[in-house]
């Protein structure tokens, strides 16, 4: 909000406040409330530019009542916090029908992704679904096909896990150079969030998979009715068929009231709105595993069935929405994280690549799931080139955007995982550069 | 003796049930109901390359290209190029080493099954599986011969599905990363000098001040309203980032001198086109399905919007 600085007058916030309390008593309360405004308002005047809401003076939300219980029976975060929101780049795609919000991570704390600000990626929109009326049917090389309501779901036992969700194209408008200058925009293709369901394995038991099955096409109920095909060792691994996001049911926007969730796989194969899982001997090539999800090579062949999101990491502090302003002390702080385990190791770099120090990973360092690391630092005011380098349980070590470009050229679309450099200003900006 | 052994066997029975309500051994929830062979049909609307999943049925290029204009042209393009941000969806052939590669239909797709299965369960756009299977095999009829794969008398049926290869087929491999192998260097990995720092392209960022549509909304009028989602489908790929000497929406100075010559001239600027010495502004944006109404609608959007 363009008046989050400034707080409002207080004349203004008693009207807000009477127009919350019941009208009965609503005549008794403006009437003590223009009589205390007034003192406020001479209050401010002897106190010169000072804000009546700053010490020495009493804050008005201290001589005042808030509001009341269930008076937001489903809670929403203060309203100065209404710029932490999903945000999309209208160019990008066509339609907002069929398009891709990113997730404010600049604005994110520890490792967990509210909700209602976990990325968007449609192909037909979001759809409204009844879960009386869904169905998850599972049938094809099976010997038993079977029908579930959402009741029957919910009565197998159920998993929680944190795990990552990534769109694939994460970072993807950047392979021929920086385009964005905000790490919303770079990096937010990214949620992570505790999941909750029963472990597709149990149910492939339940409908008795047999011998030929190799593979697995989920199908969503929304108008795309998105399909990917899952390779059967995926499915007896980690899959889960998840109806439960940080304790709550689904939202609408990530597949309510079902969807598949294949932990550190691209976010394509966990296909929302689930209504129909075929056992299969191949796999069925369908539009978005040949035309879309598939990476281009510099020799014009493509890579398909790339499921695993690589290791990968970026500063969230600072970064071009969260730029220092003085010298002194400061903590760079980020997020890194695996799709085949855990974060083993992060470094930063300060000086573009030329010397590496380890930062501490803190909090929960989970499998196939964001990661916070944090390195105190003191800026004496002078430029620098901000990295991160992620490491995970395998080795693997993130790569740098020229030995990616080498191997992959510039049109691969997805799976751009490399090492992101943040410019630091003297003047305590950021800007987003790459190195050659 | 008798009925000792009575009751063992009634004990027995009483374990067994025992066991079988409290155990959870595989596949034994006893959870579901079995899919009847109906709803499975209903469901079960996928394609393979090996044509398993295809309906009987047929389609001829000719009622394909009826139905193509009709249904998909808007945004595929009348050719297939593609509008706007739309996917094009044919042309490209031989360009997927090139700096800008097109990866259509003919030049990229591996399978024709892929095309018949995705526009018979998410196309047209605005009203998927609405069509019937003879009107989709028509369509991937039309779509094969917009990429010279098939000849303008062709009738694809169940049948003949099988004998189409697609030219790019080969040209995919699984995934083989991963494919680089940095190492965790700690001390002179490089040399400081030899950095090049490439800046950011200025002006696509979006901005991330403006929190919501709800104020801006309310400051629209009722025709700049309507013109605000045709500008997003239309008008955006070069009123956003202002190519072709497209005026920017929020360029006041650039909008206030074309208005200088009146709304009336603006519009029927943008509904016949116009040449001027910025730039140039073909006809409705090149959309020509736009009625001169959505257009004037759009115009009044890109004027007062901020």
């Amino acid at each position: 909000m363009a008046n989050s600085k400034k707080p409002e007058s207080s004349k203004a916030y008693l009207a807000e406040l009477a127009s919350q309390v019941p009208s009965s008593s609503r005549r008794d309360f403006l009437k003590k409330g223009v009589k205390f405004s007034t003192g406020l308002v001479a209050a401010s005047v002897t106190g010169g530019a000072i804000s009546d809401n700053l010490p020495p003076n009493t804050p008005i939300w201290s001589k005042t009542l808030g509001t009341g219980v269930v008076s937001a029976p489903y809670g929403a975060p203060s309203k100065f916090e209404k710029n932490v929101i999903r945000r999309t780049v209208p160019w990008l795609t066509a339609d907002k029908i069929s398009s891709i919000s990113m997730s404010p991570i600049h604005e994110l704390k520890g490792i967990i992704t509210p909700n209602g600000l976990v990325f968007e990626r449609y192909h037909a929109g979001a759809p409204t679904i009844n879960p009386e009326e869904h169905r998850l049917i599972i049938h094809g090389l099976v010997d038993n096909p079977l029908i579930f309501t959402m009741d029957d779901l919910m009565r197998f036992p159920s998993e929680s896990v944190i795990n990552f969700l990534e769109c694939p194209a994460n970072g993807g408008m950047e392979w021929r150079g920086p385009q964005m200058e905000a790490l919303q925009f770079t990096h937010g293709m990214i949620s992570c969030c505790e999941w909750t369901g029963v472990r597709l394995s149990t149910l492939l038991e339940e409908v008795g998979v047999q011998n030929t099955g190799k593979w697995i096409l989920a199908e969503g109920a929304d108008g795309a009715s998105m399909s990917r095909s899952i390779p059967m060792g995926k499915a007896l691994d980690d899959a889960l068929i998840v109806y439960a996001q940080n304790g709550e049911k689904l939202r609408p926007e990530q597949g309510y009231p079902v969807r598949l969730f294949n932990p550190g796989w691209e976010g394509n194969t966990s296909v929302k709105w689930l209504r129909r899982l075929e056992i299969g001997d191949k796999p069925w090539h369908h539009r978005e595993e040949t035309s879309k999800y598939t990476d281009l090579m510099p020799d014009g062949r493509a890579r398909r069935f790339s499921y695993e999101q690589e290791a990968n990491s970026v500063i969230t502090s600072p970064c071009p929405e969260n730029p220092w302003s003085t010298k002194g002390s400061y903590e760079i702080e980020g997020l890194a994280w695996s799709g085949r385990g855990k974060i083993k190791q992060v470094d930063i770099s300060i000086n573009g690549g030329v010397s590496w120090q380890p930062a501490r990973l803190k909090g929960l360092v989970l499998s196939k799931a964001l990661t916070r690391f944090s390195l105190p630092f003191k800026w004496d005011g002078a430029p620098g080139l901000l990295q991160s380098r992620a490491i995970d349980e395998t080795g693997y070590v993130q790569p740098t955007l020229t030995q990616l470009r080498n191997v992959r050229g510039t049109n691969s679309i997805y799976h751009k995982n490399s090492i992101h450099t943040w410019q630091l200003q003297s003047n305590g900006s950021i800007k987003n550069v790459q190195l050659k | 003796m008798c009925s000792l052994s009575k009751l063992f066997i009634a004990v027995a029975v009483v374990i067994i049930a025992i066991i079988s309500t409290t155990s959870f051994a595989a596949g034994s929830f006893g959870i579901g109901k079995k899919a009847t062979l109906e709803e499975i049909a209903g469901w079960d609307i996928d394609v393979r390359p090996d044509g398993k999943g295809l309906p009987k049925g047929q389609g001829s290029v000719t009622l394909g290209e009826g139905l193509y204009e009709e249904k998909c042209a808007s945004c595929h393009g009348i050719f297939g190029e593609g509008e706007g941000r739309w996917p094009p969806l044919a042309g490209g052939e031989g360009s997927l080493t090139e700096d800008r590669p097109e990866k259509t239909v003919g030049s990229y797709w591996p399978y024709a099954s892929t095309l018949w299965d995705y526009i018979n369960r998410a196309m047209p756009f605005a009203a998927p599986k609405t069509l019937n299977p003879d009107e989709v095999y028509a369509l991937t009829a039309y779509v094969l011969f917009l990429n010279d794969l098939v000849e303008d008398d062709f009738i694809l049926t169940v049948n003949n599905f099988a004998a189409i290869k697609m030219p790019n087929e080969d040209n995919f491999y699984i995934d083989n990363r991963p494919d680089t192998k940095n190492i965790r260097c700690m001390e002179s990995c490089k040399d400081p000098d030899k950095i090049i720092v490439v800046q950011s392209l200025r002006g696509i960022t979006p901005d991330q001040k403006r929190s919501s549509g709800e104020e801006k909304k309310s400051s629209l009028s009722k025709s700049a309203s309507a013109g605000q989602a045709i500008y997003s489908t239309s008008c955006l790929i070069c009123h956003g980032s202002g190519v072709a000497g497209a005026p920017t929406l929020n360029d006041k100075e650039a909008w206030t001198k074309r208005l200088e010559q009146g709304m009336d001239t603006l519009v029927k600027h943008a509904i016949d086109g116009f040449l001027g010495d910025k730039g140039i502004m073909p006809a409705k944006g090149g959309n020509l399905s736009l009625t001169d109404e959505q257009i004037e609608n759009a115009v009044h959007y890109m004027i007062e919007a901020e």
